[in-house]
Parts: C-alpha cells; sequence; structure tokens
C-alpha cells in the first residue's frame, strides 16, 4: 500500500465508517503505522518537545509514548473519586486517528526544519482554543497528544523547577524536608 | 442437569457484616483479647495483594485506571451522594487518604458549650483511650500540637511525618497571621511499623500506596486470617437480620453472589453490623430492626468545607509529597460567640500547582509549543501556590436521611437506598455567613505572605459522612447506646460511622475507628479473655 493511500485509508477508516469492527481493524493497522512512522513521531517530538531534551531524549519521550498508545486500553474502568457513584471508562482507543494525523504531517516532514515542521504543527492545531493541555486520551491531534503526555510527567516537571523533585517517584521520607537538588547537567539537558 | 439447591449453616459467637475499617477494628481486638468465634461475611470481593499494587499504580498514573479491579457491586448504585460506591474486603478505607486527626471535646458537646445540636453520651475524655488504641493499631505519625488544641494523654506510636521543604515555607506563612499549624496525623509509616514499610513518598496515597505505609483494612484481614482468628466469607450479601419472639437476633441471611440460588445463614450469640454510613442503616431497614425510635438512616451528618488557592511570593516545588499537609484546631476549640452565631472549623495547608500547569495558549493567546511552554511554565511557577481548605461543621437535620427507594432494586430484589442530606434550622441559618468568614480568613491569610487568593470554593459535598443509626441514652430519640449496642436488641451492635451524632469538622475516620474500639470492649465482655493478650498494631 502506497503511503498517500494508506493515509486515506486510514483517515476513511477511523472518521468516516465508525463501526466497531472496523475501527477495531484501523486501530490494529493504526498501531502498525505508527510504528512504520515511528521517525515521524521523532521528528514530531524533536519539533515540539523541550530543545534541552536533544535528539536522544526526543527519541526516548517518542518510544514511551508509542508504549503509551500501544498498551492503551479501550473501556477500562476508570477511577471512581468519592461524591459518586457513577463509573467511567476509558474511551475508544486514539490511536488510527492518530496515525492518520502522523502520517498527514507529510512525506518530508522528517527533513524539514524545527521551525518548519513547528509550523505546520501550529497549522493543525489553530483550531484549539483552549490553553489547557488535554489529558492524553483526549487529545483531538497526536501532536497535543504528545504534548499533553511529556508535560503531564514528573520529567518535565522537574526540567520546569529545574529540580530533582521526582514527582509521584518513591523518595527517602527524611529527604523531603530538604530543598531539591537542582539538577545535574546531563539532568538538565535531559 | 439438575440443579441442587444448597443451604449453608454457619455457626459462631460473633457474626461481623462488613469487613471496612470499623469491622477490622471490632475482630481485631477481639482477637486479641477474648476467645471467641469470629465469622465477618463481606459481599465484595478481595482485593488485589500488596504485590500486585505497583502495577496497578502505575495504571492509575499513565491511564486513570481503578487501581482496585472489582471492588464494587453492580446494581449497587446509590440515589444521592455517596462517598465512594467501594464495597470489598477492607471497603472504603481501601481508598482513603489515612488521615487521621481527633475529633476535639467540644464535638462531643455541642448543645451544652453553643445550643446547637445534641449532645453525644460520651464525651471525649470517655473515647480518648480508644483514640490511643486506635492510633496504635493503625499505626499513625503524628506531631504534638499545642497541648490546649490537641489534647493527648500519650505520644503517638510513631514519631511525625516530616514536613516537606515545602509546608515548612507554608507554615512559616501561617505564622504570620498568628495561627499554630503542624504535621497532619496520618496512618502513614513514619518508620518500619506492624511489618509494613515506612513511607517512601509515592505520593499516591489516594487512591492506592503501592508499598503498604499506609494503613489500610486488608492488612488486619490478612493477619487475623493467617493467625485463625477471624473467618471471613467474601463475595456474600447479608439481605437480612431476623430476631426471635425475645428480641434476640438469632440469625443473618445471606445469597452467595457465586451462587445465588443457595441461602447461607449464619447463626452467633452477638451480631455487628458494620456496614458504613450507607449499608448499615439499609440492612437495618429490610430487615426491620432496631427502629422503634423510628430513626433509623435519620440523622445523616458530614461536614462541608471551602477551599481556597494563594499564590504567594515564594518559590515552592510541588510534588515533594502533595498528599502531606499541615493542620490546625485553632478554630475547632473556640469559645460560644457573643451574637449567638456559631461555627467552627479546621484548617489544613497543602502545597498545589493550581493555575501552574503548563499551557498550550499564553496570556495573549498565542500558540506555544517547546521551549516555549517550558518558558512559560518556568515563568509562572517562580511564585507558589497553597491550597486552603476548612471543614466546617454541619449539624444534621431528622431528615438528613436514608430511606429505601421501592422503585430502584438490588439484584435480589430488595429497595436500594436513597440518600439526602439537609441541615439543621441552625445550621441552614449560618451557612453563608459560615462560607464567607471562612473565605475572609483564607483572605487575611494571603494578605499576611503577601499573596492573593487565586480561588475559591464551596462544595455542597459532605465529606466523612456519617450518621444513620445514632448513639444517646434515650431509646426514643436514639438506635444505639454509647456502646453501639441499639436499644432494641441486646444481642445487636451497630459500630463505626452511623453511631455518630455529628460529624464535626475534621476527617472523622480515626474517631470511626475509636468508638469500634469502644464498641469491641463492650462486645468482648460476653466472652472469655484470651490466655495472653496481644499488643495492638502487632495484626494490623
Amino acid at each position: 500500500m502506497s503511503v498517500l493511500s494508506r493515509r486515506n485509508f486510514v483517515v476513511w477508516l477511523s472518521s468516516a465508517v465508525p463501526l466497531a469492527v472496523v475501527a477495531r481493524r484501523a486501530d490494529a493497522l493504526g498501531a502498525a503505522w505508527i510504528r512504520d512512522d515511528f521517525e515521524t513521531l521523532v521528528a514530531l517530538a524533536r519539533a515540539i518537545l523541550p530543545s534541552q531534551l536533544g535528539t536522544d531524549g526526543a527519541r526516548r519521550v517518542a518510544r514511551d509514548f508509542q508504549r503509551w498508545i500501544d498498551e492503551y486500553r479501550e473501556n477500562a474502568e476508570l477511577v471512581h473519586g468519592y461524591g459518586t457513584s457513577a463509573l467511567r471508562f476509558a474511551r475508544a482507543s486514539p490511536r488510527a486517528r492518530w496515525a492518520a494525523q502522523l502520517a498527514a504531517l507529510g512525506d518530508g516532514f522528517t527533513s524539514l526544519s524545527g521551525e518548519e515542521r513547528r509550523e505546520i504543527v501550529r497549522d493543525a492545531l489553530d483550531d484549539e482554543r483552549s490553553d489547557r493541555l488535554p489529558d492524553v486520551a483526549a487529545a483531538p491531534h497526536v501532536a497535543l497528544a504528545l504534548l499533553a503526555f511529556y508535560f503531564g510527567s514528573s520529567e518535565a516537571a522537574d526540567l520546569c523547577h529545574e529540580a530533582r523533585i521526582g514527582r509521584e517517584r518513591c523518595r527517602p521520607l527524611a529527604e523531603q524536608a530538604r530543598k531539591p537538588l537542582p539538577l545535574r547537567g546531563r539532568e538538565s539537558r535531559a | 442437569m439438575t440443579y441442587l439447591r444448597q443451604r449453608v449453616a454457619v455457626e459462631c459467637d460473633v457474626c461481623i457484616v462488613g469487613s471496612g475499617i470499623s469491622a477490622a477494628m471490632v475482630a481485631d481486638k477481639l482477637a486479641r483479647e477474648r476467645e471467641a468465634r469470629v465469622v465477618v461475611i463481606e459481599a465484595g470481593d478481595e482485593v488485589p495483594s500488596l504485590g500486585r499494587r505497583g502495577a496497578l499504580r502505575q495504571r492509575f498514573l499513565d491511564y486513570d485506571e481503578n487501581p482496585w479491579p472489582r471492588d464494587h457491586l453492580e446494581g449497587y448504585d446509590v440515589e444521592g451522594p455517596l462517598q465512594s460506591r467501594s464495597m470489598c474486603v477492607g471497603g472504603l478505607a481501601m481508598h482513603w487518604g489515612g488521615v487521621t486527626p481527633r475529633f476535639s471535646p467540644e464535638d462531643f458537646k455541642l448543645r451544652s458549650l453553643y445550643g446547637v445540636g445534641t449532645d453525644w453520651p460520651i464525651s471525649y475524655d470517655d473515647l480518648e483511650p480508644h483514640y490511643l488504641e486506635a492510633e496504635r493499631v493503625l499505626g499513625v505519625a503524628g506531631e504534638q500540637g499545642p497541648p490546649q488544641m490537641d489534647p493527648r494523654s500519650a505520644p503517638f506510636p510513631m514519631p511525625m511525618l516530616p514536613l516537606t521543604y515545602n509546608l515548612e515555607l507554608l507554615k512559616a506563612w501561617v505564622a504570620k497571621a498568628g495561627i499554630a499549624m503542624w504535621s497532619q496525623p496520618s496512618a502513614k509509616n513514619s518508620v518500619v511499623y506492624g511489618g509494613r514499610a515506612q513511607c517512601c513518598r509515592n505520593d499516591t496515597c489516594t487512591p492506592i500506596c503501592p508499598i503498604g505505609a499506609k494503613y489500610s483494612p486488608d492488612f488486619t484481614w490478612d493477619a487475623l486470617r493467617r493467625a485463625k482468628r477471624v473467618e471471613l466469607m467474601t463475595r456474600t450479601l447479608v439481605r437480612r437480620l431476623e430476631k426471635d419472639g425475645s428480641g434476640r437476633v438469632t440469625r443473618v441471611v445471606a445469597v452467595r453472589r457465586d451462587a445465588p440460588n443457595d441461602e447461607v445463614e449464619v447463626r452467633a450469640r452477638t451480631f455487628v453490623v458494620a456496614g458504613g454510613y450507607v449499608w448499615s442503616a439499609h440492612l437495618l431497614l429490610l430487615s426491620g430492626l432496631a427502629n422503634s425510635s423510628g430513626l433509623v438512616g435519620k440523622y445523616l451528618c458530614g461536614h462541608r468545607n471551602v477551599q481556597a488557592y494563594v499564590r504567594l511570593p515564594m518559590k515552592l516545588y510541588p510534588g515533594i509529597n502533595g498528599q502531606h499537609s499541615l493542620v490546625s484546631k485553632q478554630f475547632m476549640r473556640v469559645k460560644r460567640r457573643d451574637d449567638g452565631r456559631y461555627l467552627r472549623h479546621d484548617l489544613r495547608v497543602w502545597e498545589s500547582s493550581v493555575g501552574q500547569a503548563p499551557r498550550l495558549r499564553n496570556s495573549a493567546g498565542k500558540l506555544l509549543l517547546g521551549d516555549e511552554i517550558l518558558d512559560d511554565w518556568r515563568s509562572r511557577t517562580q511564585q507558589g501556590v497553597a491550597r486552603l481548605r476548612a471543614y466546617y461543621d454541619v449539624i444534621p437535620d431528622r431528615s438528613s436521611e436514608l430511606t429505601l427507594d421501592s422503585s430502584r432494586k438490588s439484584p435480589w430484589g430488595d429497595p436500594l437506598p436513597k440518600l439526602a442530606f439537609r441541615d439543621a434550622p441552625e445550621s441552614a441559618a449560618v451557612k453563608d455567613w459560615s462560607e464567607e468568614t471562612i473565605r475572609g480568613l483564607f483572605a487575611e491569610l494571603a494578605r499576611a505572605g503577601g499573596g492573593e487568593v487565586i480561588r475559591a470554593q464551596s462544595d455542597a459535598f459532605q465529606d466523612h459522612p456519617a450518621g444513620g443509626c445514632r448513639m444517646g441514652d434515650d431509646a426514643g430519640s436514639s438506635v444505639t447506646d454509647s456502646w453501639g449496642r441499639t436499644h432494641d436488641h441486646e444481642n445487636l451492635f451497630v459500630v463505626g460511622a452511623p453511631t455518630c451524632v455529628s460529624g464535626s469538622c475534621a476527617n472523622a475516620t480515626l474517631t470511626f475507628c475509636a468508638l469500634s474500639l469502644r464498641s469491641a470492649a463492650e462486645i468482648g465482655r460476653a466472652f472469655p479473655a484470651r490466655a495472653s493478650a496481644v499488643t495492638p498494631g502487632s495484626t494490623g
């Protein structure tokens, strides 16, 4: 299947024909295609994540994001908080939609400059009026999902504060009284 | 294939209905001190073992998935404000935050001191030894507050959880406004305790501690079952209690969820209803028991809160241990006001990152990417944000109630509960003023630190709900006596949350535990003492 027809096919599957069986097929194909388009995902990460991550860091985040997509479970029961007896369940996998959007970034996306890539992403996200980064699974565009995935992480919080906070990681209790240590040079470049 | 309907009959000394934290306290104390065969009946499932909780927590962090699979029953939706739908071994306390303040002495005599609500039939001093015992069983790490605000007769069993770097700065800030705060007592291990690990700040105490540093009732059940001190029947739903002609309760009738046609009967000398504020009253109403006063299900109580986020000119590092907080009882231990109005509240302070999340567009609406997001985020986190929250007293009305809703049935055909919380007139009259007064305090605190309130809100939900089988000395105006023994049936007890007369203005779980241990002392009197009693906390 050529790249062009593949892209059209994914778009058609994921949006025009919302039948469950077709959606599942689209999801399976989307999984393979995101893996095939991994270098595009890395190029996207390189363009829209902090430059301090560098190429290796962007590749690592792209790999983690890929794993997040692969391990997503549709209809999983979500945490039920206090004050309600209502249950919530994970939405349909966004994978096919994101695969199509990744493909739609264009064949030459990886060879563009960072600014040229960001310009394409800005055009793609132009309709996003909210200033909030959404929950990853709810992101309407793969670029937005990648931003939400990274900037919601403990690593990003450390980079923001330029300190080794290690949010939600197992850490010695006694050290919580101390000011978090600054990031080491290598960590600050992630 | 022919299906043979079975009938399962069990005989024991004490039958406990429910396996939440109050049930665990009763079973633990009986096991430590008495020779009695105890059978516990739980409608829900076993919870995942400690070894699986790290992976379940990760799924929660990554995908917001429920880390407690199968922790509720299908078909058991409750109409009205429900604290949580958890029905599993350990109950709602599998989800709790492990926060364990005590009520204050004033809580037990609101009518005498302030002219509102109803006095409890016990005083703080009556409950104090049981508070100590509960703290030892759960394993509470705490700091002694100023004695006039925080009376206690013995130290906490564990040293306090150290204040975080952020909380030390915030403590200094509130001190400028003349408010004394200290480390929130918590059932989280500041050292290895009860065979469980020291807290390592995973910071997901709610909804799941992956290492068992936070107490949850499953640890008590595991220990008691290993020692063969209790029998715990899971997936077994009690449908009714039955009495004989003398008024003594003789048996519970239950159904096994795996074999719905089988009937389970448990006969015991003493029955303990430990189903929390919803399912205790629900079971008594279904059974037509303990209700000569007409008050089963009435006087549901809790406390509402006002909270605010304050931006302060200090650099904080959110995420050091975000679930730990400062606490003060300064506004709980107040005198009657000259103007006759009534307000008591607690005060807690946390680090926060509200209003400081990374964002896609800046204030001018420009789309941000990459370094632009990071730079914008950094610039907005040079100042810190504190979260303030005050629970305030809400006096329950008689019509604050749980009723049976015959239009909605469980899978077994029983009417489901319906909840409605309503303020007594003396509370309703001061609600707006109370919330405005608390907001004023928050604004004053912000000013003292050179900061500003960036968001404030009042919550209509009543947290830590309780009541429904309130205790009292008069059988005409209460369901149980001060020990939780129902006035109508001398061998039927209700323990924990349902027996509360009022909900205080502080997290209530430790009080539920202390009340349950006090009930267990009375329940245990009917059974021989163990040759060598076991130290509290050694099974938990």
